[in-house]
């Protein structure tokens, strides 16, 4: 077939042939014909890979060593306790300066918890959780667990108190006293502690619940702080003080074995102002140029 | 029992992190706990014997008893500087009172002296924040040391192809702050008193074995 192909191209002649080969290259409507450009496809001279451009992506995608693959090592972290006071109690003023003799001491008494709504639901979904659970009852434990935790703060029992404080009531109990040495009794309690505000509330998942409740406690306690050296920085051991406090503890309700421990006190502003320290502190004043004197500024 | 195991390791894992940090007065009762915290490591640097004095706590005071003076600890180690040549510094500002240590370093000329003045008030500030300290000028100089640090040998060209070997040298400076007025300074031995002395010696001369 090729042979007779030959034979009747080369009846007509070469310059037909290459007409012929034109045409068929022509378009049916009579395009310009393109020309046939050799084109040598060997390829001389490549880039080599690290001499190349690369993008920055691929830079980063292609590590320039072995890398083994990283382990995962997941630490799974568990909240036992809430960061803060939900809706903290706002003490009303001069709890601790009317007396319960008079009238609106006892008015006063009897209805802020029964109006706080709120507190009545909270109180409901807590003693869903925890039927054991009662405002008359608990005020009493929580005066125990409050005393326990102060005396292993005293001791340095840091097991224990981890049982009986939220991790956040232990990081502030517990800072800058590492090196010191902290003499804490408590006395009497003044008048009985009674249940002020009970709140709940859900942290990260809608069903993860925490209760708190707030205790009204006024108490008789001696505190002495002494430094590294054994000098007394604060407080005296045979001078006992009168202390209203509002402490707020709370439980994990959703867990089982979850217990009321310590989380936090509530200062309210009205609150006399503490005793200061023995030591006198230096307050730094303003930064001075040589040409300037302190009067001037003043 | 998720309580326990949570105050288990949160119990575990700051004593293994922070374990330089414990006071020596309290001994934890010993309980082994699971391996449940990740971030436990061993400090990575071992804490040397002059920086775990800082830690010692003393029992409270009596009322009676003399306040007791505080004494701070402080120390920097492996400074570029000769233990020699530093010796000649610690012995300079030794028994001084920090203000005049400061000022008597302030103006010398050696390397060491602007270490020396570096860890000195790095001292005094660690006094008044962390030990409880109440005047900053209330301090004096008890002691203040030298010690060898680490040495490197390293080849020293010379001239024909010949090398020595030299020592790049380093040094530890220790210094311990106490409050209080600096002690005065005890009076120099005069003749005198020598004499007095040899003469006492020679009265105590006894025979023994009589009556």
């Amino acid at each position: 077939m090729a042979a007779a192909m030959a034979t009747g191209l080369g009846r007509l002649g070469l310059r037909a042939c290459r007409q012929n080969v034109e045409s068929l290259l022509r378009s049916a409507r009579g395009a310009p014909t393109c020309r046939l450009v050799p084109v040598r496809t060997k390829r001389r001279f490549s880039v080599p890979n690290w001499d190349r451009e690369q993008s920055l992506e691929e830079k980063k995608l292609r590590p320039s060593r072995m890398v083994a693959p990283e382990e995962h090592v997941e630490r799974t972290f568990y909240l036992a306790c809430t960061a803060d006071v939900i809706d903290p109690y706002v003490p009303p003023e001069g709890d601790a300066r009317l007396t319960s003799l008079s009238k609106e001491g006892l008015k006063q008494r009897a209805e802020r918890f029964k109006q706080s709504a709120v507190s009545q639901l909270a109180l409901r979904k807590v003693k869903d959780h925890d039927p054991d659970f009662s405002t008359k009852t608990f005020p009493e434990k929580a005066q125990e667990i409050f005393t326990e935790a102060h005396n292993c703060l005293a001791n340095f029992n840091k097991q224990k108190l981890h049982s009986l404080v939220t991790e956040r009531c232990y990081s502030e109990m517990v800072r800058g006293n590492r090196y010191k040495t902290i003499r804490w009794s408590f006395v009497e309690s003044l008048e009985p502690p009674r249940v002020v505000h009970v709140r709940c509330d859900s942290m990260v998942n809608r069903g993860n619940l925490y209760g708190q409740v707030t205790v009204r406690m006024h108490t008789r306690q001696t505190l002495a702080i002494y430094d590294r050296f054994g000098r007394l920085m604060y407080g005296g051991e045979q001078v006992p003080k009168d202390v209203l406090e509002y402490v707020v503890f709370e439980r994990h309700l959703v867990n089982l074995y979850g217990t009321w421990r310590m989380h936090a006190k509530i200062v309210p502003e009205w609150a006399p102002p503490k005793d200061p320290i023995v030591k006198t502190v230096m307050i730094p004043g303003p930064t001075l140029n040589p040409s300037q004197e302190f009067e001037e500024i003043k | 029992m998720a309580a326990r195991r949570v105050a288990a390791a949160g119990c575990a894992w700051p004593w293994g992190l922070l374990g330089w940090a414990r006071p020596e007065r309290f001994l934890a009762s010993g309980s082994v706990f699971p391996l449940s915290c990740i971030h436990t490591s061993t400090p990575l640097e071992k804490l040397g014997k002059w920086e775990k004095k800082n830690r010692i706590v003393y029992p409270p005071q009596l009322p009676g008893e003399p306040r007791r003076p505080a004494e701070i600890y402080h120390c920097r180690r492996e400074i570029k500087y000769s233990k020699d040549k530093m010796w000649y510094l610690a012995k300079l500002i030794k028994g001084m009172s920090i203000d005049q240590a400061l000022a008597q370093l302030e103006f010398n000329d050696k390397k060491g002296a602007k270490v020396i003045k570096e860890v000195l008030l790095e001292a005094q500030e660690m006094a008044v924040r962390n030990h409880n300290v109440e005047f900053k000028s209330n301090l004096y100089i008890a002691e203040s040391l030298t010690g060898r640090g680490h040495y490197v040998k390293r080849i020293r060209y010379h001239g024909k192809g010949m090398f020595g070997i030299m020592k790049l040298v380093r040094c530890h400076y220790f210094v311990k702050l106490v409050e209080g007025p600096p002690p005065p300074p005890e009076p120099l031995k005069t003749g005198f008193d020598q004499a007095k002395e040899y003469v006492q010696q020679l009265r105590n001369r006894t025979i023994a074995n009589t009556l």
